[in-house]
């Protein structure tokens, strides 16, 4: 009879238990300063005086802090991207579950904003006198769309990409990838499973496409060996909080003939500078997100001097896609000079000048275009 | 402090709990209203002082009207002044601004300066309450309350101190004095709660996505897109504002106290008379009882009764926002009661059923209509695009939207009507019962609990009013 009773209140205990121990966790668990998973730094706890209690700034920072402190944190984001998942969403957070383990950021686009940056990109082609060549890399939602759940929101790249090469000034050379790439999908991986960016393999893609209107002769596939560095857990990864997704591999193409010593790397970020004799920084490997072993991530001028090559200067105008690709062309060009508009604020016409540049490449992901608003810096 | 944050679960609610059953039960009282008056300055650290002045004139208004009653006049005269404090307060901080704006644009050449104050969270339901304890002081249907501490905590009582439901004080005035908390009415209590904070986090701020999207897709979503979205709100409000309820009476349950019902499935209703008798039904009780009734009802023949309809639901269009389309909805409401009352009533008892549903829902969702848009420009479009002004047609990203929500928005349906809580009642084993309930409440925690770490998408609909 006693048990029976117990058994009726169950829920009552189970309430009380669950509650107090996670205030007790709360107090006696130490603290992470920085999340691997979403790659931010994790709240501190908030400024307690008399004035930030008043005006309620201490009380509504509590809430966030006890958000980002929770114990089990990364299994409750987990469960709670699994029932938006239950509950139809195809996926959790803005990234869909595709199948073979794709998963796919939705689609971005704001046309609006693409063709305005056309409109600096041509600005720019006309007010120099050195070819400027364009490509636009689509997404890999569009190219994959074969692994994309049933219901899904449009993919328009095609013709976005259609459409903003028509808008550009016939000064640009652009290249469409899009059509090279959608024939490709299911021979071979042109996009990380885990993670946004194209894979060596897609670099490598483009890097043969762009030969033809840039004029050089690209390194033949089978002169490159691959280094395979296992365990690469994306930001589509991080961002859906889908746990049970597998890792990605990431590939690093060397070029078998390319004599040792010939390769110098150089990154400046403001007044901040230093130099590497590998386009691999392989200690970037252990960080949480590998892509930034490509040319050390995202910084504002990087530049890439290859010895044994036959070209002259190249300026590559970009965002993090081109890390991947920039090793392949620096088998033809001597010097290459990546320029990011997201952190370098001058004008990229005057580098042109100064580095006698031969020609500009500005690459893109037809996303990133989307939604950059840096493109006024060109010129 | 909302009941749905992390704060509140697992910092606030365990703190109290354990505060409230230490305290010698002589004192807890004391207890729960020095912890509601936390929870209140939690959010608004300066306005609790506005309700403690509340609580301070009220009380003393109780007192002397119960030790002077004999002295008709003065008792009068003490009890409109306190219904004027009351109802001063409640203009001032709610409508000052509203008034100024709508002289200004009748008498524009008065000019008169328009004040801008905040709107103190839960104003219009402890006003609601603490009236509601003078009016029946005055009127000699309940006792005076001496002990300002019970007194304090009627009306600062945290579970249903923000968003209701608005409890009499006849309602609880026994339970203020006198209550036994038992295991069994906490574990009531528990899964009560559970299920409000359910319907909160895991129906109503998904269907608000689903609404957003759709309404800020504009003439994307077309006719079709307009009316998913608007049902779509349809259960947002539901679930939100009776998710609420039911956390406040679960809570109520875990001190304690027994609140009245404030939701008895209004989306089942046959008729509009029929909803409002299951929609906010704490705020009905409150118009008819004050308002309505002493207005005459319905005993001064049919036209006095229309004329009573059309003040009650002027005020309570009124009550939830100071706002013309608030009063617009609320006028909605009174005429097709009129109608009703009229008419309508006898007909709709006449025909098959599935229609006298069909029309109410209708009156319903698009009465969400009216309630949802203050700026009138914006529902004027939004009519418009209910009836095609943008083409029927969605868009197809939109329409991978609305795809996406069906599995939640049949779930809403069928959790809208008294269906599962009917399945649940043929669990006839008390083991099986058991397992259900217990699986049920972990479940609802963990994934309550996940939902609120992985979103921050957690605005209290109600907070405004």
């Amino acid at each position: 009879m006693k048990i029976k009773k117990a058994l009726k209140y169950l829920p009552s205990f189970i309430f009380i238990l669950c509650i107090f121990t996670f205030m007790i966790l709360y107090f006696v668990l130490p603290k992470a300063d920085h999340s691997p998973q979403e790659k931010r730094n994790l709240s501190a706890f908030p400024e307690t005086n008399a004035q930030t209690i008043i005006d309620g700034k201490f009380q509504r920072e509590l809430d966030t802090y006890l958000s980002d402190h929770i114990p089990g944190r990364n299994l409750f984001a987990g469960i709670g991207s699994f029932y938006e998942l239950l509950c139809g969403q195809n996926g959790s957070k803005g990234i869909y579950l595709g199948s073979e383990g794709y998963l796919f950021p939705k689609p971005a686009e704001n046309k609006e904003n693409l063709l305005k940056n056309a409109g600096y990109i041509s600005e720019f082609a006309e007010s120099v006198d050195i070819p400027v060549y364009m490509t636009l890399i689509p997404s890999s939602g569009f190219i994959n769309s074969e692994y994309l759940p049933l219901n899904h929101e449009v993919y328009n790249d095609d013709k976005l990409i259609r459409s903003f090469g028509d808008t550009l000034s016939k000064k640009v050379i652009f290249k469409d990838v899009t059509d090279d790439f959608s024939a490709n999908w299911s021979s071979k991986q042109l996009y990380y499973k885990t993670d946004h960016h194209w894979t060596s393999t897609g670099a490598y893609e483009c890097y043969k496409l762009l030969s033809e209107p840039m004029g050089y002769t690209p390194v033949d596939k089978k002169d490159f060996t691959k280094e395979i560095i296992k365990d690469f857990y994306g930001t589509s990864y991080s961002k859906s909080a889908l746990w049970t997704v597998s890792p990605d591999n990431i590939e690093l193409w060397s070029n078998i003939n390319q004599p040792e010593d010939s390769v110098k790397v150089e990154i400046t970020d403001g007044n901040d500078s230093k130099t590497s004799d590998s386009y691999f920084f392989t200690e970037r490997l252990s960080e949480d997100d590998k892509y930034p072993v490509f040319l050390d991530g995202n910084h504002s001028i990087v530049t890439v001097t290859n010895k044994a090559a036959k070209g002259g200067t190249l300026i590559v105008v970009k965002d993090s896609y081109a890390h991947t690709i920039v090793p392949f062309l620096s088998q033809n060009y001597s010097k290459i000079i990546m320029v990011d508009l997201r952190y370098y604020k001058k004008d990229v016409s005057a580098i042109a000048q100064k580095e006698n540049a031969e020609a500009v490449l500005v690459l893109y992901s037809l996303d990133n275009l989307s939604a950059d608003n840096n493109l006024a810096y060109l010129f | 402090m909302i009941f749905s944050s992390l704060l509140f679960l697992y910092m606030f609610l365990p703190i109290t709990l354990a505060l409230y059953y230490i305290t010698p039960k002589k004192f807890r009282n004391l207890t729960l209203f020095i912890v509601d008056l936390v929870f209140y300055a939690w959010g608004e650290p300066m306005l609790v002082i506005l309700m403690l002045v509340s609580i301070a004139v009220n009380y003393t208004a109780g007192i002397i009207i119960g030790l002077k009653r004999e002295k008709k006049v003065f008792a009068k005269a003490v009890f409109i002044a306190a219904i004027i404090i009351n109802i001063g307060l409640l203009g001032f901080f709610k409508y000052a601004g509203f008034i100024g704006e709508t002289l200004n644009i009748v008498l524009p050449f008065l000019n008169i300066p328009v004040i801008e104050v905040a709107l103190p969270i839960g104003i219009s339901f402890y006003t609601f309450q603490t009236m509601s304890y003078t009016i029946d002081v005055y009127r000699n249907t309940v006792k005076m309350q001496k002990n300002i501490i019970t007194f304090g905590t009627y009306v600062s009582l945290f579970p249903q101190l923000i968003a209701g439901p608005i409890v009499r004080y006849e309602d609880v005035a026994e339970q203020l004095m006198n209550r036994k908390e038992s295991l069994a009415q906490f574990t009531d209590g528990v899964k009560v709660f559970l299920i409000g904070l359910s319907k909160k986090i895991l129906i109503a701020n998904q269907m608000g996505e689903l609404w957003d999207a759709l309404r800020e897709g504009g003439a994307d979503s077309g006719a079709v897109g307009a009316w998913v979205g608007i049902v779509a709100y349809t259960f947002q409000i539901y679930f939100d504002f009776s998710g609420y309820s039911d956390m406040a009476i679960g809570l109520g349950k875990m001190f304690g106290f027994e609140f009245v019902k404030n939701f008895d499935y209004p989306y089942i209703s046959k008729s509009v008379t029929e909803f409002w008798r299951r929609w906010h039904i704490s705020l009905g009780t409150w118009f008819r009882e004050y308002v309505y009734i002493p207005l005459g009802g319905n005993r001064k023949g049919l036209g006095r009764q229309l004329i009573n309809i059309g003040v009650v639901w002027f005020l309570t269009g009124l009550w939830h926002g100071a706002s013309w389309n608030f009063i617009l909805w609320g006028l909605y409401f009174g005429i097709l009661l009129s109608i009703e009352k009229i008419f309508l009533l006898k007909l709709l008892k006449k025909i098959p059923v599935t229609f006298a549903h069909i029309y109410t829902i209708l009156i319903f969702v698009f009465g969400w209509v009216l309630f949802y848009f203050e700026d009138m420009g914006e529902m004027g479009s939004f009519i418009l695009r209910l009836f095609g002004s943008d083409g029927f047609g969605i868009s197809a990203d939109l329409k991978a939207t609305v795809f996406s929500y069906i599995p939640l928005l049949l779930s809403a349906a069928v959790f809208s009507t008294p269906l599962p809580k009917k399945l649940y009642k043929l669990i006839k084993s008390p083991l099986a019962l058991c397992v259900f309930d217990n699986i049920a409440c972990i479940l609802a925690m963990t994934v309550c609990t996940a939902e609120l770490v992985s979103s921050d998408y957690n605005p209290f609909l109600y907070f405004k009013f």
